[in-house]
């Protein structure tokens, strides 16, 4: 048996909100006893205080989960504000949290805690990891988990955000033994057991401006594109009329980074958002190896609504059973700042294609994780729409 | 914690109220955020249309200056082309000139002999004229001429006059009719005045073509005379492009003398010096499917070969030394030449390749190995129109047995 149930509240007030979520998920339990949950929250609300009521009620809750930039559910769509609670029941499947800290310090050895906390087993069959989106390098996170882990499990997840301000994201971690709200952390939560797995991986963005060579960078910090200084190739497409000595850059225009000088396959790495003068060096949420070939990207809102359904109806056709239990969205925060109003479109369209008893929970991230295809290597991933289909049967 | 503990308020209109509040300044923060968005779109959208349009200026820049390449191209490709009529008619004009050089000279040498012979005769019958007359001035004493006469008759040799006069009158008869007859073979290899496609004998495309390389094959001071076996089969009058056809026949042969003439100079390499050429006639139902042209296997299944019942094939084999396959696969490449710069243009058997594939829908196909023997085998239809016809009937009606 695996079950997985979804409470989800627009109620700006803390106390109100979570109250509202666990009787939702009260409700849905119909009496089952939550292993393990997953918590993600609007930057304003007080976490604190939610993470006491919700262990008031679940003492021994394996919990992990941050903040996020939009939270998505079966219960109340897509909201911004709002807070999700998914909890997994399970007499056959283990679910473990872990907790490793100090990411900016070692990575590594951040990584290793984490692991082992969550005690990892044989048949660990998928690792959720919710890390801070702001203080390490997600692709040396993901290696260094993926390294740790071996190359059976499956590593998904996305980085916790704080609604496009840049400013600190927070992550939280729960066992019986006590509730944390960190940063510079990362959380995990690993299954073990008979768990059945399937993922989907889309974006919508394509590549619009000129190629360049990325000519110097040094992990997600790129100094020259075709030996002139990183920001004056972006300068050339986004610099306004009114300033033109700087350019204001978002997440919103990833360069698709093309790996080799003739590869059609790429991904996208979005850059910090900030106001960057000419001449200066771009700092992208994730690595851009030197040598690679980069196009600005640009997304109509057609295109990445439409990378929503793609990514669903991959988990569906690799999903290795008949009956999946809940579908995780780990969706990119650029994509909400892109789609502005027409945000709720992206869950919209995936009800076309998704069970509509199936529940369904999710959360708008800095930086998503997943493999590119079944069994394959993960990869860190920005803009883009990642989907966990999971179950036993 | 509850912001408003009063409690007469509906705690769903306070619950309302909260979200609304909220709502609104997420709504204004989000309003600025996609204010700021479009003015990227815009500046995005504005600087790949400025590239766009920049690289229309470089894309119609190149596009002049592809025009410009296509007609120089075009105007080499001209003058190429009129260097290998040049060449091949360099090729014509000397053999034809060595070929009637033969008759020219014995008649031009028998003239001066006829010119004495005639003058000879002529002051003989001078001599007996002048014995007619003074036998009819005094017929009792007339004067005696016999003796001039008979001197005259001894000091021209009137008996050898007689008999070599009537063999040089032959000679030149000779002479001018192998004239005649080169004209003729150069009228039917030129084929000037058919343009056109017509029902033509090809056996003598193919000898007027050897009798214009016939200097070519003859006995030379270091060197034997080249052989050329005829096996000619059974062939009907075939509609083709006769001259063009022909211009085929003397490049094939020309580079099979060529080839021949180079093996000789590497004896080792063996000494026979044979062309072979070999016509035939293949009924459609004996020639299998891969032995069918190029452009009508392309054709497939829209085009049954039950549209052409006959094809003739033409063989034209060389003793040379054969070629490496890297030259086999290059030699219809238009400018491939082994020849010495100065000797090919290397545009013949491009020409020829157009000739027999485009112009005959046929095949042209070079059999060859390096150390043995080349043999070039030509395939064309015995009727081109039935040809167009068939192809074209078949194309408008998209049946697969049409039969014309």
């Amino acid at each position: 048996m695996f079950k997985m149930v979804v409470g989800h509240s627009d109620d700006p007030d803390s106390a109100c909100a979570i109250a509202e979520v666990i009787e939702q998920c009260l409700e849905s339990l119909d009496g089952e006893t939550p292993q393990a949950g997953l918590l993600f929250s609007a930057i304003d609300f007080d976490y604190a205080l939610i993470l006491k009521i919700l262990r008031q009620t679940f003492p021994d809750l394996e919990l992990i989960g941050g903040t996020s930039d939009g939270e998505v559910s079966s219960k109340l769509k897509f909201q911004e504000d709002s807070l999700t609670l998914t909890l997994f029941c399970s007499d056959t499947v283990s679910i473990r949290a872990g907790l490793g800290e100090d990411l900016s310090g070692n990575i590594n050895q951040a990584v290793e805690c984490a692991i082992a906390t969550a005690e990892p087993r044989r048949d660990t069959q998928l690792c959720i990891a919710i890390p801070d989106g702001l203080s390490a390098n997600g692709v040396t996170i993901i290696k260094s988990l993926q390294s740790a882990l071996g190359p059976e499990v499956v590593l998904m997840g996305g980085t916790t955000a704080d609604q496009w301000r840049f400013e600190k994201t927070y992550q939280f971690y729960g066992t019986k033994a006590g509730d944390r709200v960190l940063n510079n952390s990362v959380p995990i939560l690993l299954f073990s057991g008979n768990l059945r797995v399937s993922h989907g991986v889309a974006s919508g963005w394509k590549p619009i401006s000129r190629s360049g060579i990325v000519t110097r960078s040094d992990g997600g910090t790129v100094h020259e594109i075709d030996h002139e200084p990183a920001s004056d190739f972006y300068h050339f497409y986004l610099s306004s009329f009114v300033d033109l000595t700087s350019t204001r850059l978002t997440g919103e225009y990833p360069l698709a980074v093309f790996e080799t000088e003739t590869s059609e396959d790429f991904y996208l790495r979005a850059p910090l958002s900030g106001k960057y003068q000419i001449g200066q060096s771009v700092t992208f949420m994730g690595d851009v190896p030197q040598g690679s070939r980069v196009q600005v990207t640009h997304g109509t809102g057609d295109e990445v609504i439409a990378a929503a359904q793609q990514s669903i109806e991959q988990c569906y056709r690799h999903y290795p059973g008949q009956k999946p239990s809940g579908l995780i969205i780990f969706s990119c925060s650029a994509r909400r700042w892109l789609l502005g109003p027409r945000t709720p479109e992206e869950y919209d369209l995936c009800q076309t294609v998704l069970d509509p008893d199936l529940p369904v929970s999710g959360f708008y991230t800095y930086g998503e994780i997943s493999p590119l295809k079944p069994k394959g290597e993960t990869f860190y991933h920005q803009e883009t729409f990642v989907t966990l289909m999971l179950g036993v049967e | 914690m509850n912001p408003d503990p009063n409690p007469d308020l509906n705690p769903d209109l306070e619950k309302e109220n909260r979200i609304l509040q909220k709502k609104l300044a997420r709504a204004q923060i989000n309003l600025t955020q996609i204010q700021q968005s479009r003015q990227n779109t815009e500046t995005l959208l504005t600087a790949s249309i400025k590239e766009l349009q920049q690289s229309r200026q470089v894309l119609e820049n190149r596009e002049k200056e592809l025009e410009a390449a296509l007609l120089h191209v075009q105007s080499m490709q001209g003058k190429l082309l009129m260097a290998e009529k040049m060449s091949s008619l360099g090729v014509l004009v000397a053999g034809v000139a060595h070929e009637i050089n033969n008759p020219v000279g014995f008649i031009s040498g028998n003239l001066e002999y006829t010119e004495k012979y005639t003058e000879s005769l002529l002051h003989l019958i001078n001599l007996y004229e002048e014995q007619a007359k003074t036998q009819a001035i005094d017929p009792v004493d007339p004067i005696d001429r016999n003796l001039d006469i008979q001197a005259w008759c001894n000091t021209i040799d009137l008996d050898f006059i007689r008999t070599d006069f009537p063999r040089l009158i032959q000679s030149m008869k000779m002479g001018s009719e192998r004239i005649k007859e080169i004209v003729l073979s150069l009228r039917t290899f030129s084929r000037h005045d058919e343009a056109e496609c017509k029902f033509v004998n090809i056996h003598e495309g193919l000898d007027s073509t050897l009798i214009i390389l016939a200097h070519r094959l003859k006995t030379q001071p270091d060197r034997p005379a080249i052989t050329v076996q005829r096996e000619y089969g059974s062939i009907p009058d075939i509609e083709c492009y006769a001259g063009q056809l022909n211009q085929v026949f003397m490049n094939i042969l020309g580079n099979a003398i060529d080839a021949i003439e180079e093996a000789w100079e590497q004896p080792k390499l063996g000494s026979s010096r044979i062309i072979t050429i070999k016509t035939q006639l293949i009924e459609q139902t004996n020639v299998p499917p891969d032995d069918l042209p190029n452009n009508l296997q392309s054709i497939g299944d829209h085009h049954p070969p039950q549209c052409i019942r006959q094809w003739l094939r033409i063989r034209i084999k060389d003793s040379g030394r054969g070629m490496s396959e890297g030259v086999r696969s290059r030699i219809f490449d238009p400018f491939f030449t082994t020849k010495p710069i100065g000797q090919g243009t290397g545009m013949g058997l491009s020409i020829s390749y157009q000739i027999i594939v485009d112009k005959h829908h046929g095949r042209l196909d070079c059999v060859s190995a390096e150390g043995f023997s080349t043999e070039f085998i030509l395939t064309i239809p015995t009727q081109q129109t039935s040809f167009r016809s068939a192809f074209y009937v078949d194309l408008a009606n998209g049946s697969t047995n049409v039969d014309l």
